[in-house]
C-alpha cells in the first residue's frame, strides 16, 4: 500500500506544476496590475508606486515572479494580499472552512436521501414509487442550484405570510441568509453550533438535490446488477432473509463506486455550492473569489484556485486509496 | 436501391422490409419509441422557435421601458374577460394601472384604473419598437398588445420597468444558442486533441493527457469565474492584442469560447481512449496494411466509429454548457448586462439589492424555461443513447 501512495503522491507534483502554471497564466490577463490604479490617485508618488511594486516583487520579470510564488507556496505562503496587505492564507482560511461546512453537511444529506431512494428503486422495480423517484431525480438534474435555492426563498417566506395570518406565528421556518444570526458572539458553544445546523440546512439540501439524480440512477443500476447475481440466488436458496440479501449482500457491493466517489465529491460539491452560497450570501469561498478577482486581487485568487486544486488531488487519491479499502477485489502492490 | 435491370425479369416490388436499414434509419425508428424523449425533442424544437420568433411574439422590445409614470416591479397584468356593464363574457381587456403605496407596508402597489377598457388587439405594428427576424427580416408587427398608455405585462415588469415575458423570449435566444456553440468549441478541442494524442501516442500523447489533467485538476466554476472576469474587461492583454473592443458580440463569443475551453477535456479522453482501442482494430490494420494514408485511415475509418459516442455525450454536455451559462450570467459574468437578455441575467434581478422575493415572485419565472430546456436535452441525450445502444433495441 505505502509505495502505491507513494508512487500516487509523486504523480501528483506534474500535475499540480501544470495547474499552478496555468493559474498563473491566466493572472496575467489581468490588466495593468493592482498598482496601476493606485498610480492615478494624485497624492500618491511615483517612487511609492515603484517600491510597492518592488516589494510584491511585481517589477520581476514573469518566470522569475512564478518561480518566488511556487517556491512560497511549497513553504506554506500564498503570498500577501493587495488591499489587505495581509498573508493569503489568513484571507482565505475562514471562506474554505465555511464552504466545507457547507460541503459535508450535503454529502451527509445526499447520502442519507440518495440511498434509501436507490434501494427502494431497486428493490421495487418499475413501480410507481421507482418511476416517482426517477421522474423527481430528473427534475433534481435539470433545476439549476441557484434558482432552486431562489425558489425555496420565495416558498420560505410565502409559509411564513401563511403561518403569520392562520396561526399568529410570525417565525422564519428556516434561516434563508447568512450563517449565523445576529449576536453570534455573544452565544455559547452549543449555541453557536445549533445557529450554524439551523442555518446550513437549506443550502445543503439545495447542493445535495444537485448530486440525487445521478447517485440513485447508479445505485438503482448497480443494485439491480447485483440481485440478479448467482450468489444472491445462493443467499436466497439458503434461507436468507429479504432484509438481509438486499442490505447485506446486494447494498454493500454495490454501494463500493460511492465510497471511492466521496474522495471526488467533496472538490466538485465545493464548486457546485458556489452559486449558491451567493444566492444566500454563506461566507464561503466563491463570494470571496468574487469579490477579489473584481479588485484585482491576484494573489488571493491564486491562494484559492491553488488550495482548491490541492482538495480536488487530494480528493482523487483518497477516493482510490478508500476504493482499495473497501473493495477487497482491488489491491495495490 | 437500384433499377431493377431491364425488361426481362419480371418487375419486382422490393417488400420495406426486404432491404436492410441504414443505420441512421434504425436510430430514428428507435428514438421515435422512446416515447418520454419525442416529448423532451418535441417541447425543444418548440422553445426554439419561440426564442427564433420572440421579436414577433414578444409584446414589447427587450429594453423597453418607460420613465414615467414608474413601472417598476408592476405584477403580471390581469386580463379581464368579463364586461362589467353587462356581466357577459367579452373580448379580453386590460385596464392601466397608477402605482400607489400600501398604507401599511409602505410597499409600492398598482391600483386597477377600471375608468376605461383597453381591448388586447392581435398583429399590431408598432413602428417605435422595431425588430430583425433571425437578424435578416426587418419588421414591427406584434403578435398581440395593447394600446397605450395601458401595458400587457404577462409576467410583470422588473426593476426598470422592463417586461419580463418579452425579456423571457429573447433571452431564449442567448440561452438557448450559448450551449450549442459551446459544445462545438469544445467537440472541436476535444475531437481535434483526442484524435491527435490516441492516433499518436508517445510524447504527444504524454503531453496532451497531461494537459487534460491539469484542466481538470482546477475547479471547473472557479476557473471559469476567473477566465470570464479578466477576459471581459478590455484592457487584459488577450483583448489588446486582437484588437478587441469586448462589445456586447464579442463578450457574448468570448463566453462561448470560455465555456468550451473549460469543458473539452473530459470527451478528449473519451476519444483518445476510443480511437486507441481502434487503432488496434482489424478493420483499421487492414486499411494500413492496403497502403491507406494516416490521414485516410483516420478520417475514414476510425473518426466515423467514433460518431455515435460523440453524438450522444455532445447531447448531453448542451444542458451542462446551459446551465453553465445561466450561472456565469447570473452572476454577472455572462454576456452584456447592457443590452443582452439571458434567462441568467433575468434571475440576477431578483437578487438584487434591497429586493424581498416574497414581493416579487414573477422575477423568478425566467428560471422555469431553464429548467425546461436542461430536461429537454437530457431527455433527449437519454434517448439517443439508448437509440444508439444495440443491446436496448426494441
Amino acid at each position: 500500500m505505502l509505495p502505491f501512495i507513494a508512487r500516487r503522491l509523486f504523480h501528483l507534483i506534474p500535475t499540480f506544476i501544470g495547474a499552478t502554471m496555468l493559474a498563473f497564466l491566466i493572472s496575467q490577463l489581468v490588466p495593468g496590475d493592482f498598482f496601476a490604479t493606485k498610480a492615478l490617485e494624485p497624492n500618491v508618488r511615483p517612487e511609492t508606486i515603484e517600491r510597492l511594486r518592488a516589494q510584491y516583487g511585481l517589477d520581476q520579470p514573469i518566470y522569475v515572479q512564478y518561480v518566488r510564488w511556487v517556491a512560497n507556496i511549497v513553504q506554506g505562503d500564498l503570498g500577501l494580499s493587495f488591499s489587505s496587505n495581509q498573508p493569503v492564507t489568513n484571507l482565505i482560511t475562514r471562506p474554505i472552512q465555511n464552504s466545507m461546512i457547507l460541503v459535508i453537511v450535503s454529502i451527509v444529506m445526499l447520502w442519507a436521501m440518495a440511498i434509501p431512494l436507490g434501494v427502494y428503486s431497486a428493490v421495487r422495480q418499475y413501480s410507481l414509487g421507482d418511476q416517482i423517484v426517477s421522474t423527481v431525480s430528473y427534475f433534481g438534474l435539470a433545476i439549476p442550484n441557484f434558482f432552486f435555492a431562489q425558489v425555496l426563498i420565495l416558498t420560505i417566506f410565502v409559509v411564513r405570510g401563511f403561518t403569520r395570518e392562520a396561526f399568529d406565528y410570525n417565525q422564519v421556518l428556516l434561516p434563508v441568509a447568512g450563517m449565523t444570526s445576529n449576536g453570534f458572539e455573544d452565544m455559547t458553544r452549543f449555541q453557536q453550533f445549533r445557529d450554524i445546523a439551523w442555518h446550513t440546512i437549506m443550502p445543503s439540501f439545495v447542493v445535495a438535490t444537485a448530486g440525487i439524480a445521478g447517485f440513485t440512477r447508479v445505485l438503482r443500476a448497480q443494485m439491480i446488477e447485483y440481485l440478479g447475481s448467482d450468489f444472491i440466488r445462493t443467499a436466497k436458496s439458503k434461507g436468507l432473509g429479504a432484509r438481509a440479501i438486499t442490505y447485506k449482500h446486494a447494498l454493500r457491493p454495490a454501494i463500493i463506486p460511492f465510497v471511492a466517489g466521496i474522495g471526488g465529491l467533496l472538490p466538485s460539491l465545493i464548486g457546485g455550492a458556489g452559486l449558491v452560497e451567493i444566492v444566500v450570501s454563506w461566507p464561503g469561498i466563491t463570494p470571496r473569489l468574487l469579490d477579489a478577482i473584481t479588485r484585482q486581487d491576484i494573489y488571493v485568487v491564486l491562494g484559492f484556485l491553488v488550495i482548491s486544486t490541492l482538495l480536488l488531488m487530494v480528493g482523487n487519491l483518497v477516493s482510490d486509496l478508500l476504493l482499495a479499502v473497501v473493495d477487497p477485489r482491488i489491491r495495490y502492490s | 436501391m437500384k433499377a431493377p435491370p431491364a425488361v426481362k425479369a419480371p418487375k419486382h416490388e422490393p417488400h420495406p422490409d426486404e432491404h436492410s436499414k441504414t443505420q441512421g434509419r434504425i436510430v430514428w425508428e428507435q428514438f421515435t419509441k422512446h416515447r418520454v424523449a419525442v416529448v423532451g425533442g418535441t417541447v425543444l424544437i418548440l422553445m426554439y422557435l419561440i426564442a427564433g420568433f420572440a421579436g414577433f411574439l414578444a409584446p414589447y422590445g427587450m429594453n423597453e421601458y418607460r420613465r414615467s409614470p414608474v413601472s417598476a416591479f408592476v405584477p403580471p397584468t390581469t386580463v379581464h374577460w368579463i364586461d362589467p356593464d353587462t356581466g357577459r363574457l367579452t373580448r379580453p381587456f386590460v385596464y392601466d394601472v397608477t402605482p400607489d403605496r400600501d398604507p401599511v407596508t409602505r410597499q409600492r402597489v398598482y391600483v386597477e384604473d377600471t375608468s376605461k377598457a383597453y381591448p388586447i388587439q392581435f398583429f399590431v405594428r408598432r413602428p417605435s419598437q422595431p425588430y430583425k427576424l433571425f437578424g435578416l427580416f426587418e419588421s414591427d408587427l406584434r403578435l398581440f398588445g395593447v394600446e397605450e398608455p395601458a401595458r400587457l405585462f404577462v409576467w410583470g415588469t422588473n426593476n426598470l420597468g422592463k417586461d419580463v415575458f418579452s425579456r423571457v423570449l429573447y433571452g431564449g435566444q442567448v440561452s438557448l444558442t450559448i450551449g450549442i456553440l459551446a459544445v462545438w468549441v469544445s467537440l472541436t478541442l476535444g475531437l481535434v486533441l483526442g484524435s491527435i494524442a490516441g492516433f499518436y501516442g508517445g510524447l504527444v500523447d504524454d503531453f496532451i493527457m497531461r494537459l487534460v489533467e491539469v484542466f481538470a485538476a482546477i475547479p471547473g466554476l472557479f476557473l471559469l469565474i476567473v477566465l470570464a472576469t479578466l477576459l471581459k474587461d478590455p484592457r487584459n492583454p488577450l483583448a489588446q492584442a486582437f484588437g478587441l473592443r469586448m462589445d456586447s458580440a464579442q463578450t457574448f463569443l468570448m463566453v462561448v469560447v470560455v465555456l468550451g475551453f473549460v469543458g473539452w477535456g473530459g470527451l478528449a479522453r473519451v476519444i483518445r481512449g476510443l480511437i486507441l482501442s481502434l487503432r488496434e482494430m482489424d478493420y483499421a490494420q487492414a486499411a494500413k496494411a492496403l497502403g491507406a494514408s494516416e490521414s485516410r485511415v483516420m478520417f475514414r475509418h476510425l473518426l466515423p466509429a467514433t460518431a455515435s459516442y460523440v453524438i450522444v455525450d455532445l447531447t448531453l454536455a448542451i444542458p451542462g454548457f446551459i446551465l453553465a451559462e445561466t450561472g456565469l450570467s447570473f452572476i454577472g459574468l455572462g454576456p452584456s448586462e447592457v443590452d443582452t437578455a439571458s434567462w441568467g441575467i433575468l434571475l440576477r434581478d431578483a437578487t438584487a439589492r434591497g429586493i424581498s422575493i416574497q414581493f416579487v415572485p414573477w422575477l423568478l419565472i425566467p428560471g422555469i424555461p431553464i429548467f425546461l430546456a436542461v430536461l429537454c436535452w437530457n431527455l433527449v441525450g437519454d434517448g439517443l443513447r439508448d437509440a444508439f445502444d444495440p443491446k436496448k433495441r426494441r
